[in-house]
């Protein structure tokens, strides 16, 4: 679902045509597409140097962890989702906005994560190492754009869900540390 | 026979059509990588036309009526069809909307001011053009250069012979393709058109095709015509027009069929279009003449779909030699994905970690690229595993005449989901799940208990799912069960199933059999005040000029005061105090002047604006009329039933009619009357937790209970007594109990030096008791007769 998607159903939803602000909306998006592209690349590029060098910090705060255990298996898979969610974020530049992350990465997540095995924390520390070493890996205005959404992959798992009292599982209405 | 159980209800968010930038995305992330350079660069195209295709969609949009009507000008004769054409009317008003007319047309002019100063382009708004224009239009056109010609058989349309009717849906047709060429300029793909107009031949009359075409062409003229400065841009409109032209002579395509498992369970249609609109799925075809990039990706794509990863980026190892045989054309891609799944590593990640229910239902994800259909399909996979194990069931399965018809020797088996087929409601909701990336995270059968639910009694449960609508308030709120985990299996209501309210009866307080049962609604009002609610009644003696009341006046000021009735209906009617600015003045000084009852008090207090603003605008309308329903008439709705008539009621008639319905019910005047402020005439303990300061945690938290329960309820007791005596005393004299209190303070001194096992209760009480470990030194002495704890319980 891009932005452009967006607009367009919501008009017919209304019968209408789009309106100027929509246009302009739009208008924006086009004119940032190169911009985007461009970041993309950049983000493709440095996708394994953050990778990389987000695990080695993240076994530095935490060592006990299965990626950690020496079994090359679980490293490699360990280091093959990471790399998918910064894929997802680079897919999110080109839509303009959180939606891929959101219906592709995000839903479900903590569920899988729980059904694994692996505690909610050590996903949120990897991810906040990833985080950093993207702030320094890509140049300011890279990171800009990118930050965000290592923003919220970090609140999805940190923060509680909905706060109404069916979601009452581990790492739901207990904040992870 | 067919089978009507449904399976639940996750959201799902179908692809109407796609766009340049989705469809990138899709493909890129099917096959598991980044965009590449030529899809990259397909994009940037996309981004850099933007500017000239917004452009000439806000062109279209400026003359949008100039286009129409000349388009119909030209198919219809004697009157002007632009009168037929109707404006869509301005979704103000409904739920969820967020705006009036009013606070759009202000803000309308707020832009358009501000607009003329920034350098973007602006886009004007739409005109509409005036009706008697069209005349003069009409002959300019015929002297215009270019006009399509026309063909020799068409007639032109008569509008008095057509009809209002006829004449009012080829207008709005009309009107209809402009706005969806519109779209597709703006999304940059012609996708949209095709989508939505192949097969609509079939849909509007036979005998009026001629003239649309030559009514579409003609707008195709008259577009290019608006635009005809700029040759590349009337060039991409009239390409643009072309294909609705093309795709609207189409025959209707076929549907698609999906096969049926048995004779019970038939296969289903896919009408051809949402088979158009969804994703362009791969679908990777091994072929002996293959490049190596791409049998590679064949092979990364069977993997993908047997193992659910991509075994070669994760772990470096894959099933070599089974590639080689492939490569080598010892193998087909069948037999390739056979041997797969009798693999080690597909028995390690899909067999052994896994109940066999569950075994199957993701081997039928990996190789038949589908859920479990029904029940028998699975008894029939059940035989076969409990047989011959693991590497029976994959025989059956590939072996199977469905893998056959779908994949036949050489493709790669794919997941047939949402837009590739039409997928059947009995189990719809597992089947989404089972596509999921997490799928395997799950290990409890989901199908098999999902058709067992089916042949069960209804639960206590929402309809689509315990947990689908998390607020007490919504629909099914009656039924407080599940909250620690719940799932998302689906109740098979149906538009029959009713609520039953608790302790009201079967019959719930509704009419019977056509007549209305004597003091049948009566139940529901029974106990008012059960959990500590009070309920505020106006008497006469508030309202001078109604007659002075026989017992005469009512002195709990309290509950009848004026003021406190006035604040309890604010209290019912919003939910909480509201502020002064929300205050609703004129009601107010109305009723206790006694020009209104106080239902028509209610009746104004739900017109305010931010009732109005509270409970409609910013809700959905199902949310919304159960919020209201439960603020003005104390209850949920009873049904789908019931909200049928609501919905109606808004849809047709607004807000205003919807809280008249509710407080002109004879309900209404039967429970609350005029004098009475609605109280809530349903409330379930786990709604009562919610309102409590502590939230609905409070509900469920383990109560702190001392080590030993016996001595905790003597001790209780006690203090209670205690209490109760000392408040009896109070009564008795205010000089004695302020006396009182002060000997109970200092009775409480030295009692709480003794190490007491119970801190938080009354140490006098447990002194009382005469607990062993209480020294007597510390026991109180008898002071004064006011200060004596209790005549039963002083020893």
């Amino acid at each position: 679902m891009s932005l452009i998607k967006q607009v367009i159903l919501n008009a017919d939803e209304e019968l209408r045509y789009p309106t100027p602000g929509e246009l302009r909306m739009i208008q924006t998006f086009c004119q940032s597409g190169a911009e985007r592209i461009q970041l993309v690349k950049q983000l493709e590029a440095k996708a394994p140097t953050i990778v990389e060098k987000g695990t080695r910090q993240f076994w530095k705060i935490c060592p006990r962890t299965p990626s950690n255990s020496g079994n090359r298996i679980k490293t490699a898979s360990a280091k093959r989702d990471v790399g998918w969610y910064i894929r997802l974020i680079s897919y999110c530049l080109l839509a303009g906005n959180d939606r891929p992350l959101q219906e592709i990465g995000l839903t479900g997540m903590k569920d899988l994560y729980a059904n694994v095995g692996i505690p909610l924390t050590n996903i949120l520390q990897y991810m906040r190492c990833l985080k950093a070493e993207a702030i320094k890996q890509l140049d300011a205005a890279t990171a800009e754009e990118v930050i965000p959404y290592f923003d919220q992959i970090i609140q999805y798992i940190a923060l509680p869900g909905p706060p109404y009292f069916i979601n009452d599982g581990v790492g739901e209405s207990i904040p992870v540390v | 026979m067919t089978n009507r159980t449904n399976g639940g209800s996750p959201v799902t968010h179908p692809q109407a059509f796609h766009t340049v930038p989705t469809a990138v995305i899709a493909e890129a992330e099917q096959r598991d990588r980044y965009p590449k350079s030529s899809e990259l660069k397909t994009l940037s195209a996309f981004f850099e036309s933007g500017q000239k295709r917004l452009e000439i969609a806000a062109a279209l949009t400026q003359n949008a009526d100039k286009i129409v009507a000349a388009g119909a000008n030209r198919i219809f004769t004697g009157g002007s069809p632009m009168a037929y054409l109707e404006r869509p009317t301005d979704p103000i008003g409904m739920p969820g909307s967020r705006y009036y007319i009013g606070e759009d047309y202000l803000s309308a002019n707020v832009r358009h001011r501000r607009g003329k100063g920034t350098s973007i382009t602006q886009f004007k708004e739409p005109q509409s053009i005036d009706s008697t224009n069209t005349l003069v239009d009409q002959i300019a056109s015929l002297f215009a250069q270019g006009r399509p010609s026309v063909p020799s058989r068409f007639r032109t349309i008569s509008i008095a012979k057509y009809g209002t009717a006829r004449m009012k849906r080829s207008m709005r047709d009309l009107a209809w393709f402009l706005r969806y060429v519109t779209y597709a300029m703006v999304a940059g793909d012609t996708s949209i058109i095709t989508v939505n107009t192949r097969g609509l031949r079939g849909v509007i009359p036979e005998d009026v095709t001629l003239a649309t075409v030559v009514a579409l062409r003609e707008m195709q003229w008259k577009a290019g015509q608006c635009l005809l400065p700029d040759s590349n841009a009337a060039a991409l409109v009239k390409r643009y027009f072309e294909v609705l032209i093309t795709d609207y002579l189409v025959e209707k395509p076929d549907d698609r069929l999906r096969i049926g498992v048995s004779k019970l369970h038939p296969g289903q249609p896919l009408p051809q279009s949402y088979y158009q609109s969804a994703l362009p799925t791969p679908k990777l075809v091994v072929k002996p003449g293959l490049s190596e990039t791409e049998l590679q990706e064949a092979i990364r794509a069977a993997y993908r779909q047997v193992l659910e990863r991509d075994v070669t980026q994760a772990y470096g190892l894959a099933a070599s030699d089974l590639e080689s045989k492939l490569r080598s054309g010892l193998y087909s891609m069948k037999e390739f994905v056979r041997h797969l799944g009798k693999s080690r590593l597909y028995r390690r990640e899909f067999y052994e970690p896994f109940t066999i229910s569950r075994v199957i239902e993701l081997a039928h994800r990996h190789f038949l690229g589908r859920g479990l259909s029904c029940l028998e399909e699975f008894q029939t996979y059940f035989d076969v595993i409990s047989e011959g194990g693991l590497p029976a069931l994959v025989d059956a399965l590939v072996d199977s005449q469905e893998y056959a018809d779908y994949f036949g020797e050489e493709t790669v088996p794919y997941l047939r989901g949402l837009g590739i087929e039409a997928q059947e409601c009995r189990n719809w909701g597992p089947q989404l799940d089972l596509f999921k990336y997490s799928a395997p995270a799950r290990k409890v059968p989901q199908f098999v208990t999902t058709f067992a639910r089916a042949q069960k009694p209804l639960p206590d449960q929402h309809p689509y799912g315990v947990g689908n609508d998390p607020l007490e308030i919504q629909f099914g709120a009656i039924f407080p069960d599940e909250t620690r985990h719940p799932s998302a299996q689906p109740a098979h209501f149906s538009s029959t199933s009713r609520r039953i309210l608790i302790s009201s009866g079967l019959q719930n307080g509704r009419r019977h059999n056509g007549h209305v049962e004597p003091n049948a609604s009566a139940h529901l009002g029974r106990v008012p005040g059960l959990f500590g609610q009070s309920v505020f009644k106006l008497e006469p003696s508030h309202q001078p000029e109604r007659g002075s009341h026989p017992q005469g006046p009512n002195v709990n000021l309290a509950h009848h005061s004026m003021d406190a009735v006035i604040l309890g209906a604010y209290r019912q009617v919003f939910g909480r105090e509201v502020f002064d600015s929300q205050r609703q003045d004129v009601a107010e000084t109305k009723l206790k002047g006694g020009e209104i009852t106080l239902r028509d008090f209610v009746r104004q207090l739900a017109y305010s604006r931010a009732f109005r603003q509270m409970y409609w605008e910013n809700l959905y309308i199902t949310k919304s009329i159960e919020c209201i329903h439960r603020r003005l008439l104390g209850r949920p709705t009873y049904g789908r039933a019931e909200l049928n008539r609501y919905y109606d009621i808004a849809g047709k008639a607004g807000f205003y009619a919807l809280v008249d319905a509710i407080i002109d019910s004879p309900e209404y005047a039967q429970v609350f009357g005029d004098e009475t402020v609605p109280y809530d005439r349903y409330l379930t303990p786990r709604g009562y937790a919610l309102r409590s300061p502590q939230g609905p945690t409070a509900w469920g938290k383990p109560r702190h209970n001392p080590a030993i329960a016996g001595e905790w309820m003597a001790a209780q007791s006690t203090a209670q007594s205690a209490a109760q005596s000392a408040a009896q005393s109070a009564a008795q004299s205010t000089a004695q109990s302020a006396s009182a209190v002060a000997v109970l303070d200092r009775q409480a001194e030295p009692a709480s030096m003794a190490p007491s096992p119970v801190p938080n209760l009354a140490p006098e009480a447990a002194a009382h008791n005469g607990h062993p470990s209480s020294p007597p030194a510390a026991k109180p002495e008898p002071m004064a007769t006011a200060a004596q704890p209790s005549e039963a319980n002083s020893p």
